[in-house]
């Protein structure tokens, strides 16, 4: 008696557990399928082009939305994205250009960057100096290709302020 | 005369012997002859067997809830009416999207106003939400009144849930033609969640099922615009009704209930009590509360339904009209390479656009993001006090359903002032901001900026 009902309490206890497990495994299984395994993003190290069509200066990349500045032989490279909410800011130039030292290195500035969607200011070394902005713009890696020359930036690789590739 | 009225139509109400709802007539009647006849359609009408057979006249009254819900219903009537015929018209790809919200915009017939109907509604109706909040608030329509067993702050609950669930909708629509506008508002919204502190990042790209914005993002917005947010809006809608039922009917009813119940208790020294109760003639004795009392209720059919009738129905007629005049905006299809400027958010967001704008702190070397601070914690923490708010207020029951009961005065202070806040806040961001989300007053011109870098 007692043990037919504690066989069927168990078996009660099966199905339903069984029923939940199931329920729970759909739902688990449906969630996970919406975390992408593979990114068709855009690559984050990207060719750039031949240093030597770079003009003296700065040149805007949308693509990249990435600021590529040459001063003679040596280049770096300012990330074009907010650090506040991730728009990407537009180069304003400075009537007069200015050289500061930056991280121990002489740096020169000639732009300074503004963000269209909430007003962060940046001075030209990327400093967050107004508005919104937590951070200052990333600094990017730049390298060049192995196999043809041409200027390589690594997105997802920030660098210190005082980073330059400099072209023999 | 009503009882003359039953007489009078023998063949359909004689038969005493039957069970109510079944009857010798196939319909219900809208214009009912009897008390009868209109409790019959309140239970054989399948869309209105959830109505009260008798509503309380202070109810219905236009000036008390001003019908915001049955408004907003109304909208979220029209809305999936007018969607669904986008829905077979619109292609949610990354690359036909824009071009297929052109075409109902320029080549379908009757699409252009058929896309204004539904953008004005969305639009409408966060607003008459918002504004049936502010209602509910202001007449401390969440508390409990006289009835037994009444959780009506379980169905402030379930509104707060439905407010957001609306802003929610509104904003997974935003981003479905795929223009300049959409791109860029919800490229701001979503790194607002980024800035969120260790999880931000993998939420962002949960929501966009990718790092940026592309087409995993564009499919996730339609499948949760079209499906998953309106089947939760729709059921939340039902067990908001339901439960208003439950509750008693509007806080309202309960307002009059109490009012009967003191009478006799409270000889002279309230004022209030005793005007109401001169003014209504009654004598002390009267204790009842019950919805047959005939002087404070009237019969759902066909006095609620009327109501209810020319709300909807009015409703309807207004969005439908102003459609033909208000359109549906179209900016230059998204372009991930250009940032307009100035970039902003859906209005209903541009309050929280400006205050992320206006709350990154600097402390020595340690900066909090404005993002998180006014884009994360402080809608939180408004979602969150409203959420508790009904088990804070400790304001008698006496005051439920009462605009600007004397108990509750600071805490309508308080409430009014956080509103009229929002209302600044989402006027400047609206009117007053420009290029570089500089301040301008609405008669300044914006400079003339270059649109490409």
């Amino acid at each position: 008696m007692s043990n037919g009902d504690n066989r069927r309490e168990f078996l009660i206890k099966v199905g339903i557990g069984g029923g939940l497990a199931a329920l729970a495994g759909q739902g688990i299984a449906s969630l996970r399928s919406l975390v992408p395994n593979v990114s068709y993003d855009a690559p984050t190290t990207v060719k750039l082009g031949p240093p030597a069509e770079f003009p003296d200066g700065l040149k805007f990349l949308p693509d990249e939305r990435l600021f590529v500045f040459r001063d003679g032989n040596t280049f770096h490279a300012i990330s074009a994205v907010c650090t506040h909410l991730g728009c990407t800011v537009r180069a304003e130039a400075l009537s007069q250009p200015e050289t500061k030292t930056v991280d121990g290195k002489p740096l020169r500035l000639t732009h300074r960057f503004l963000c269209p969607c909430h007003g962060s200011k940046y001075s030209g070394d990327g400093g967050n100096i107004s508005g919104p902005a937590p951070k200052p713009l990333a600094w990017c890696h730049l390298s060049l290709a192995p196999d043809d020359g041409q200027l390589v930036a690594d997105l997802a690789r920030p660098v210190e302020r005082d980073f330059r590739l400099t072209v023999g | 005369m009503r009882e003359d009225a039953v007489s009078a139509t023998p063949k359909n109400d004689a038969p005493q012997t039957q069970a109510p709802g079944v009857h010798p007539r196939p319909f219900w009647s809208l214009r009912p002859q009897s008390d009868r006849q209109s409790g019959d359609a309140v239970t054989s009408n399948f869309l209105l067997h959830w109505f009260p057979a008798k509503s309380f006249k202070a109810s219905l009254a236009w000036g008390y809830s001003f019908w915001l819900g049955t408004t907003s219903a109304a909208l979220l009537l029209l809305l999936t009416l007018s969607g669904l015929p986008l829905l077979f018209l619109y292609i949610p790809s990354v690359e036909r999207a824009y071009a297929s919200v052109k075409d109902i915009e320029y080549v379908v017939a009757f699409g252009a106003w058929i896309r204004a109907v539904h953008r004005l509604s969305a639009h409408l109706m966060v607003a008459v939400v918002f504004l049936h909040l502010v209602r509910v608030f202001l007449t401390g329509a969440y508390k409990n009144g006289a009835g037994q067993g009444q959780k009506r702050e379980w169905n402030w609950v379930i509104g707060v849930g439905m407010l957001l669930l609306t802003l929610f909708l509104s904003f997974t629509g935003y981003l479905l033609p795929w223009d300049q506008l959409a791109y860029w508002a919800i490229t701001v919204g979503t790194n607002i969640a980024s800035s969120v502190p260790m999880v931000g990042a993998s939420v962002r790209e949960l929501l966009l099922g990718g790092r940026t914005i592309d087409q995993a993002t564009l499919i996730r917005f339609y499948v949760l615009h079209c499906i998953f947010l309106p089947a939760g809006l729709g059921v939340l809608f039902l067990y908001h009704m339901w439960r208003v039922r439950k509750d008693g009917g509007l806080a309202k009813a309960d307002h009059v209930a109490l009012l009967a119940e003191k009478r006799p208790t409270e000889p002279s020294e309230s004022k209030t009590y005793t005007l109401l109760g001169v003014a209504r003639g009654t004598a002390p004795t009267v204790r009842t509360v019950s919805l047959e009392a005939p002087d404070t209720t009237v019969n759902s059919i066909p006095d609620l339904t009327r109501r209810l009738a020319i709300v909807i129905l009015g409703t309807i007629a207004v969005v439908s009209m102003l459609s033909v005049f208000v359109h549906a905006p179209l900016e230059e299809p998204a372009n991930p390479l250009i940032t307009p400027n100035p970039t902003k958010a859906p209005w209903y967001f541009l309050w929280l656009q400006e205050v992320v704008t206006d709350t990154t702190i600097h402390l020595g070397s340690f900066t909090i993001n404005g993002a998180f601070l006014g884009g994360v914690l402080l809608p939180s923490f408004l979602v969150a006090l409203a959420l508790a708010w009904p088990w804070l207020d400790r304001s008698p029951g006496v005051s439920a359903g009462v605009w600007f009961a004397a108990s509750r005065k600071r805490q309508n202070a308080v409430f009014i002032a956080v509103v009229v806040l929002i209302l600044i806040l989402t006027f400047v961001g609206t009117f007053m901001r420009g290029p570089y989300w500089h301040f301008y007053w609405p008669w300044q011109q914006w400079p003339e900026l270059p649109a490409r870098i």
